[in-house]
């Protein structure tokens, strides 16, 4: 290390580590940076289950949402869209619009000659002064379409003379959903885009090593975010040069950005609010959304009508046009030594994200199993005339664990291996295989799976299952991204604000805690004030680092209050700083003499004691990195108990066991809430979530959440949430994520029950009753 | 959705009168379930709507009853879904009709939905409702479930469009052997509901024999013969609001451990509630059995023309059935 870099930078030695596996550890961080939170630290408000702060404002109908935002002269937006798979626009007039009742603006947002390459591409936009003006209006618009040959079947659209779906390559902007280090762009041959491969060892060399191989092919589904809040936003311009906008995002910042560079403004000349967050699951970055150009709609048209524009898109437009998780068609091979032992795992997947890429299957096949010498993963998109996909709550993840994880599974059947020992003796990480081994004992995995097998075999028609599924992900807590900032009046008045967007995680309580914990001060006396771009840069919530990014900073920024009012404290009872501490009750002490938080406060000189922090990058990888990269991996498992009716072939999630981590649990309560939000979409995947889309006419048949089915309450399975806190040396408290990890390995568990409890796989998802019932009628795969 | 405006008629001959003079554009508004959803759509773009809850005390009386009456029941058309399922003193024997009323839809739209509206609302089918597609029924071509997308749609009596009738209430108002009242033209009249129903052969813009600008009274259920016991079986993708994929409702009359009586209707396999006559004529006069039914229950599908996504329908109908007899004769259902 040079003398520079040293002067930076000092070593610590943490005690870091989960349950009985804690050992000493030297993390080096920068120098100012305060001891990081480790197994030895004893914390009081942090780590305590916290219900929300924002809590009764949401439940008693007080929150603000973009949807309720109501400005005087407010104008409200409707958009046209195509109706056609792939058309040519060869005329469009908007002028007729404006003489429709109501109407003050109106725009294309399409040019003759363009292609619109699916049902529900934008065309046109208007302002009226109610929304159904807005609406009735849009037939008025003169617009004339020449349809063109399209697909939207991802097999069909794989064939050769299949209908192009882009004539020239394809280039995206990659938002802060997209999982960090997936790499995107390749070859293209027809609709087929070849994408990256995950690549150890040799895997043709492993599958001729093998004793026993098993290949299927598994295929995924079509799923739509489906946020309760449709995508919305205000656009009120303060003069020619300002705007104000209020969203409905998960990346306050990638909305002022986009607007700025839309409407050529500096970005210091754009405020983004979002107060409060009908859900985003990925699809809610930047100001427009996937498949519409909502940005420079509601801004173009409030700048032409020089009045504030709302623009809340219905529920048929969220489900046409604003983001999916991309369906997937994977070829898996597993090879296996007589002993048991994986030779190697290959899978080549399909998917398609519409007219979008990004329909990689994520980590899962390359990296849970690494016991496995030899390993291959290769992803290709294929484009469909279909709306494009986005960032889908961990994205490719669920889809590639559903296949490797059943894939497993039939091959443990075929060797008549238990399918959790096979997986425990190809998992390295060392929390996983905990986990694994929690859940084995605490969901009586033996006595369990025999009671199904016997019902299995007298031929019960009330039938069970278990299976069990694993998560992979990374903290991708970031560096320098967050600028929180802390204050502390004479009055004692406890204030920290940043930028940073709630997406529904509870970061708003967190930060509250993080600060109570470092000024000893009860949580009711912090307030947080997030939600705005004036209140300091902050990160998008995606890749599940709201937490690890922020709340890091606002213990380093409340440090560094402390610090200075340790100071002032020092001054105050004539003592050197070296004998003052800092009690729990936020009183400085020094040997006998101290002085309550309050007097203290009152001594500030000025207005207030202010500081502002970030965080560095992260300190390291304890105990093991994510592959590809230098962050810590987050390890997770899921049981899943199923029940199945022969007669009816209706299959229930009744149990799921969840065991997960997120470094330090700052908030068990909030964590655990994420985590059932989790299991809850992991298991509507499962079971009945698809789009359904009519490969003769190119159109979405089921654009509403009445064929579009979610699971409701009476659906939800009992759940276990289970905490396995991991002291991680990463950054100043030990955050990681765990928003996406939690969705991981639902879907997979369930399909491995399904297997238990019918004896053949159901290898497409959803395992709806048609499906279980060619399952059980003797067809495998169904 | 279009302005339309709402009237609010006291007497029932106003109401039709109204209705008369433009039918497609004036409908009777009763929970508005359906209606609003199809005005909402674009499926219909009405000027008026007629309010049937403004129906004075006495002119509304019959279609507002829900009463017993000499061992049967009578149940206006304006009787929401909740009141039904909640009704006090339901014979024992209409179990299926509590237990349908009590499955449909959500508890906040079965307190608004009505037995009338409930039997009387348009299919779901998806190409039906689809704003930019043209089917049979919104004035197109063909079918297009048949060539497309048919896993909810009919395996029994279908075409030329297959749509499946998406009544809950039906199957067990037909296995009850429910009788419906209406008033029209000519006054009133009544039918056994199994006739309410047409079939797409027999009509393609309407599901019901209803003349324009006739109303729908009442339902009444006979008095059950001793010994009549019904039930409802229904399987669905999802618990919460979901669309049942296949229902029987089924009444069986029991003479010791001897079937002297069935009567089986099958719901969302067929555009019309679907009695399975053979499953009733192999039943009468045997007695009920776990073996009985597991050899009964496959004729439920006789006549099944299953189309290329919904064959599933075949087997899940028979598994319901076969549970439903379980159920509806007290022989203990296997584990």
């Amino acid at each position: 290390m040079s003398q520079e870099e040293d002067s930076l930078t000092k070593n610590v030695r943490l005690r870091l580590g989960f349950a009985d596996q804690l050992r000493e550890v030297t993390v080096t961080t920068p120098k100012d940076e305060p001891r990081p939170w480790d197994a030895d630290s004893a914390l009081t408000v942090v780590g305590q289950p916290t219900p929300r702060v924002e809590g009764s404002l949401k439940a008693s109908g007080a929150a603000v949402y973009t949807h309720d935002v109501r400005l005087p002269g407010m104008l409200y937006a409707a958009i046209l869209r195509s109706p056609h798979a792939c058309a040519t626009l060869e005329h469009l007039d908007v002028a007729a619009a404006l003489a429709q009742p109501g109407v003050v603006a109106a725009v294309p947002l399409a040019k003759v000659g363009d292609r619109l390459r699916f049902a529900g591409h934008d065309v046109a936009a208007l302002a009226a002064r109610s929304r159904d003006e807005a609406r009735a209006a849009l037939s008025a618009i003169a617009v004339r379409y020449r349809p063109e040959p399209f697909v939207v079947d991802t097999l069909e659209a794989m064939q050769p003379g299949a209908p192009q779906v882009h004539a020239a390559a394809v280039s995206e902007r990659r938002t802060e959903g997209d999982e960090p280090g997936e790499a995107s762009g390749g070859a293209a041959r027809g609709n087929v885009r070849l994408g990256p491969s995950q690549s150890k060892g040799d895997h043709k060399k492993g599958l001729r090593q093998a004793k026993v191989t098993h290949s299927a092919t598994y295929t995924t589904q079509v799923h739509t975010h489906s946020a309760l809040e449709t995508h919305s936003l205000v656009v009120r311009w303060e003069d020619p040069r300002r705007m104000t906008v209020w969203c409905s995002t998960q990346g306050i910042f990638s909305v002022r950005d986009e607007m700025a560079e839309i409407f050529g403004l500096k970005p210091a000349d754009v405020r983004v609010i979002t107060e409060h967050l009908g859900g985003g699951f990925g699809a809610k970055f930047g100001a427009s959304a996937p498949g519409s150009r909502l940005g420079y709609a509601a801004g173009e048209l409030a700048r032409r009508a020089g009045a504030p524009v709302s623009l809340c898109l219905d529920r048929r437009e969220e489900q046409l046009c604003t983001g999916n998780r991309p369906d997937s068609i994977q070829q898996v091979t597993l090879g296996a030594g007589a002993d048991g032992a994986l030779t190697a795992i290959h899978v080549v997947a399909h998917g398609s994200g519409g007219i979008a890429t990004g329909a990689g299957v994520g980590r899962s096949a390359f990296g849970v199993y690494s016991r496995c010498p030899n390993i291959k993963v290769e992803s290709h998109d294929v484009f469909t005339n279909a709306g494009p996909s986005t960032a889908f709550r961990a994205p490719g993840h669920p889809q590639g664990a559903f296949a490797i994880e059943l894939a497993i599974d039939e091959l443990a059947q075929k060797m008549g291996r238990d399918p959790l020992a096979l997986r425990l003796a190809h998992v390295e990480h060392a929390v996983r295989r905990y986990q694994l081994e929690l859940g084995r004992e605490r969901f009586q995995w033996a006595a369990r799976r025999a009671e199904a097998e016997a019902r299995r075999a007298r031929g019960a028609r009330i039938r069970h299952g278990v299976g069990v599924a694993c998560s992979i992900w990374g903290d991708y807590g970031r560096a320098k991204a967050a600028v929180v900032t802390v204050s502390v009046g004479r009055d004692g008045a406890i204030f920290v604000r940043n930028g940073a967007q709630d997406l529904g995680t509870g970061i708003r309580t967190v930060l509250g805690q993080v600060v109570a914990e470092v000024l000893g001060r009860p949580l009711a006396e912090v307030t947080v004030l997030i939600g705005d771009s004036e209140l300091g840069p902050s990160v998008g919530s995606g890749g599940s680092q709201t937490t690890s990014s922020v709340a890091p900073a606002a213990r380093n920024a409340a440090e560094m209050v402390r610090a200075q009012l340790a100071e002032l404290a020092a001054r105050l009872l004539d003592r050197p700083i070296s004998e003052l501490s800092w009690g729990t009750d936020g009183s400085a002490r020094a040997g006998r003499r101290s002085l309550p938080f309050r007097e203290l406060c009152q001594k500030i000189e000025g207005e207030a004691v202010v500081a502002s922090a970030t965080r560095p990058k992260t300190y390291g990888a304890h105990p093991m990195r994510y592959p590809g990269g230098d962050n810590y991996q987050i390890a997770g498992v899921q049981f899943a108990a199923v029940e199945l009716d022969t007669w009816t072939g209706e299959l229930r999630a009744a149990e799921i066991l969840a065991i997960h981590e997120c470094g330090r649990t700052h908030n068990p309560l909030t964590a655990r809430s994420q985590v059932q939000g989790g299991v809850l979409l992991g298991v509507s995947y499962a079971l009945m979530e698809a789009r359904v889309i009519d490969r003769r006419f190119g159109q979405v048949l089921n654009p509403n959440l009445e064929s579009y089915k979610i699971a409701g309450a009476r659906d939800l399975p009992a759940i276990d949430v289970v905490f396995c806190e991991v002291h991680t040396g990463a950054n100043s408290t030990g955050a990681v994520g765990i928003g996406e990890p939690a969705t991981i390995p639902t879907a997979a568990s369930i399909a491995c029950a399904a297997l238990h409890a019918i004896g053949r796989p159901v290898r497409s998802l959803p395992i709806t009753p048609d499906r279980v019932l060619a399952a059980l009628a003797g067809q495998d795969g169904a | 959705m279009r302005p339309f405006s709402l009237i609010r008629p006291t007497t029932l001959a106003a109401a039709r009168a109204r209705a008369l003079a433009e039918p497609q554009a004036r409908p009777f508004r009763a929970g508005g379930i359906d209606l609003l959803g199809l005005m909402k759509e674009g499926l219909r773009a009405p000027a008026e709507l007629i309010e049937l809850h403004a129906l004075s005390a006495t002119e509304g009386a019959e279609m507002r009853a829900l009463a017993a009456t000499e061992g049967g029941l009578r149940v206006g058309a304006l009787v929401s879904l909740a009141a039904l399922a909640r009704a006090k003193g339901l014979p024992p024997s209409f179990e299926a009709l509590r237990e349908a009323a009590s499955s449909a839809a959500t508890p906040a739209i079965r307190e608004a939905a009505t037995v009338g509206g409930n039997l009387l609302q348009r299919p779901r089918c998806w190409y039906l409702r689809h704003p930019d597609l043209e089917c049979l029924k919104s004035g197109g071509a063909s079918c297009l479930a048949e060539g497309g997308e048919n896993r909810l749609h009919a395996i029994l009596g279908g075409g030329p469009c297959y749509i499946v009738h998406p009544s809950t209430l039906a199957a067990p108002l037909v296995a009850l052997a429910a009788t419906v009242t209406i008033l029209g033209g000519g006054g009133r009249r009544t039918l056994p509901l199994e006739e309410l129903f047409a079939p797409p052969r027999e009509r393609i813009d309407a599901e019901h024999r209803l003349a324009a600008g006739e109303l729908l009274l009442a339902l009444e259920l006979p008095a059950p013969a001793p010994g009549l016991r019904s039930v409802y079986e229904v399987a669905k993708e999802k618990l919460s609001h979901d669309w049942p994929l296949a229902e029987v409702a089924l009444s069986v009359v029991v003479e010791g451990q001897t079937i002297r009586g069935a009567r089986v209707v099958l719901g969302h396999v067929a555009p019309i509630p679907w009695r399975a006559l053979a499953v009733e004529q192999a039943l009468v006069g045997q007695v009920a059995s776990a073996e009985l039914f597991a050899r009964v229950a496959p004729l439920a599908s006789v006549g099944a023309r299953p189309l290329a996504q919904n064959g599933y329908k075949v087997a899940l109908t028979q598994g319901l059935v076969r549970a439903a007899l379980h159920r509806a004769c007290d022989v203990p259902i296997p584990e």
